[in-house]
């Protein structure tokens, strides 16, 4: 058997004039925690859907743990799903909720009494069997959930913004939880999300999805610092946007005109000389200095000046707010302890020339 | 008391603002069915002459009740077409609440209203349109007269017709408790439970029936406890075969004047429908039934 676990195969799904999901294929290996990222509307949830069952493509193929499911509806799946809104069973128990999947697949009541009493210690849930989902806290019913999911031993969990209800302090604890789970038990999680953060603290691979297509497909350090296209660029992380245009080719190296500077940049595969671009620094490969520096003009650096005009603490962080001559803000992530200037002193800004990435400008 | 005057003692004590709210429902109530209500359970115990109530306390209108088989007919008959009323319109009632609170979409609260749309004439005049379609002049029949078929005499002034009326009259009652419960219930749980196994039939026994039992509850009530006591349905529709005890009952008020019997009517059929609702009560659980809340 391949080791592929899901396979889509140009999956698509229209809703009237709209493509939420436009020929996408995606293989989902054993074991492996997948994040599909992307701004609300992108089709990132259809997707889930169709690979759960609840929506039917209008053309292309799924394929569970090498099984065609493309017609199948949801109960022949054997899929687990966890839901933003927890959707408990009101009426029935936590322990009632978290037995439900293997009642319903007739499986004998002492396997049903030792697979629960795994699951409730391993979601930590112990003593919480007879409550009532109302009783329970939102990172309890998101347990009990997570619990019902995993029950079963599904070939494939898929998560839909499980964590999206609950409040931050529970959300960071409950992203580490997740993935403790996802490799305890190597089933292969689908995680849907919206938030940067949870895809990249959690997964290990990461489709960013736009108008219903993956714009990048790749491990989560490769999306982060080899982004595809603008749009990642622009999701993924925190970036500076620069856009200019082409004025020479040196080398490997773009020379960028910019508002009275130059800078260098990889160049962008498909951009030629004269084109516009956008060039993306993400704001912690950017440094900040003095003003004494300038002048020094340092090899494989770029260099802008500009006055620094704010501080943002942020704790292990801090963000330099610097506003260029052509009154353009550009943000500097560095320690908080490495402050050389104050407000309304004289900075320069330097990054790395191989930092960064370039693309063509997408004409809007 | 000024307004004044009550907003100030109620402040200084709130038993007394509860008491100024809740007066006045109290007092109707109090006027309106508890009193005429406990007149009954006298008169029940009392004996009428010539039109006239004459307070000699006795049990004689129960003896009369339970001892002739002719009530003990017409009550069983009450009885029975009530469950089966009951029953038929909770068969009938659940598929279109569903539907209509399911995808009825924007024009659910039309559906809705449509619902209301025979209680825009009185009961007679339903009856009557009935008695138009179903009797021995009236539409079916006389349709299949002139296409030269004989006419269903099941349909005229039976037991059945009766039924049938009895389930036009009162299926919207059901159809608007079940559809009121209906909207208040997330139906993404079905999809879950899909999700995690159940075929479409067992995710409805096992979370749409219960989710919605209360409601189906209060309309099973509602259908039955007015069938049981019901009286114009079957004088209009059902014939000589189709006397209930509440046919029976007007009888006693009116043309016979036997008010202390007909009291004592009143009362068994009360005490039937107590028993009733006593036998849905503990079926009622409110954790069982999701009421305290969905984890929305």
């Amino acid at each position: 058997m391949a080791g592929a676990t899901l396979e889509l195969e140009s999956v698509t799904r229209r809703f009237g004039p709209v493509t939420a999901v436009d020929r996408t294929d995606l293989v989902i290996e054993q074991g492996e925690f997948f994040a599909l990222l992307g701004p609300s509307g992108s089709g990132k949830t259809t997707l889930l859907r169709i690979i759960a069952g609840l929506e039917r493509p209008d053309e292309g193929r799924v394929l569970i743990a090498g099984r065609e499911v493309t017609d199948l509806p949801p109960y022949g799946r054997n899929v687990g799903m966890v839901f933003q809104n927890f959707l408990l069973f009101p009426h029935k128990t936590v322990a009632e909720n978290i037995v439900f999947p293997l009642r319903m697949q007739k499986a004998p009541r002492a396997h049903r009494d030792e697979q629960l009493k795994w699951a409730l210690s391993l979601l930590r849930l112990d003593g919480l069997g007879e409550r009532y989902p109302n009783e329970l806290s939102g990172g309890q019913q998101q347990r009990v959930a997570l619990a019902r999911g995993l029950i079963a031993r599904p070939s494939l969990l898929l998560l839909d913004e499980p964590l999206a209800n609950l409040d931050r302090e529970l959300r960071s604890e409950m992203e580490v939880e997740i993935r403790r789970y996802q490799k305890q038990l190597g089933i292969p999680f689908i995680y849907v999300t919206h938030n940067q953060e949870e895809a990249l603290t959690m997964s290990d691979r990461i489709a960013v999805m736009r108008n219903g297509r993956f714009e990048q497909i790749g491990a989560k350090t490769e999306i982060y610092t080899n982004p595809a296209s603008a749009f990642v660029a622009t999701f993924v992380g925190h970036a500076n946007r620069i856009t200019g245009g082409i004025a020479a080719i040196e080398g490997g190296y773009a020379r960028i005109d910019w508002g009275g500077g130059s800078i260098l940049a990889p160049h962008p595969a498909a951009a030629r000389c004269g084109s516009g671009v956008s060039y993306f620094v993400k704001h912690e490969d950017m440094e900040i200095h003095g003003a004494g520096l300038n002048g020094k003009r340092q090899d494989g650096t770029n260099q802008l000046a500009g006055t620094l005009r704010d501080i943002i603490f942020k704790g292990q962080t801090a963000n330099y707010i610097v506003a260029l001559p052509t009154g353009e803000d550009i943000v500097v992530s560095g320690t908080p302890r490495a402050a050389v200037a104050r407000p309304n002193d004289a900075v320069i800004v330097s990054w790395p020339i191989d930092a960064g990435a370039c693309f063509p400008r997408e004409d809007a | 008391m000024t307004g004044m005057s009550l907003r100030a003692a109620s402040r200084r004590r709130p038993g007394l603002r509860f008491a100024a709210l809740v007066a006045p429902g109290v007092l109707f109530i109090v006027i309106g069915l508890m009193l005429p209500l406990l007149a009954i359970v006298v008169f029940s115990f009392w004996r009428t002459q010539s039109y006239e109530l004459y307070p000699d306390w006795s049990f004689d209108n129960y003896r009369t009740l339970f001892g002739e088989a002719a009530y003990r007919t017409f009550f069983l008959r009450s009885l029975v077409t009530a469950v089966l009323v009951t029953a038929i319109c909770l068969v009938c009632g659940w598929p279109v609440a569903y539907f209509i609170a399911r995808h009825g979409g924007r024009y659910r609260l039309l559906l809705v209203l449509l619902l209301a749309a025979p209680f825009f004439t009185g009961v007679i005049l339903r009856i009557a349109a009935l008695q138009g379609l179903l009797g021995p002049v009236g539409l079916i029949n006389m349709g299949l007269n002139v296409v030269g078929l004989p006419p269903i005499e099941a349909l005229m002034y039976t037991k059945l017709a009766a039924g049938l009326g009895l389930v036009y009259l009162f299926i919207p009652f059901m159809v608007t408790a079940i559809y009121l419960s209906l909207v208040n219930f997330n139906f993404e749980l079905l999809e879950v439970a899909k999700i995690n196994g159940a075929r479409p039939w067992r995710a409805f026994i096992e979370i749409t029936w219960p989710l919605n039992w209360i409601g189906t509850a209060i309309g099973m009530v509602l259908v039955f406890i007015p069938c049981l006591a019901n009286a114009v349905t079957p004088r209009f529709l059902g014939g000589p075969e189709a006397t209930s005890l509440g046919m029976s009952l007007s009888g006693q008020f009116g043309e016979t004047g036997t008010w202390a019997l007909g009291s004592a009517m009143g009362v068994f059929l009360f005490t039937v429908s107590l028993l009733a609702i006593f036998c849905l009560a503990p079926t009622i659980r409110l954790k069982r039934s999701g009421f305290t809340g969905a984890s929305l």
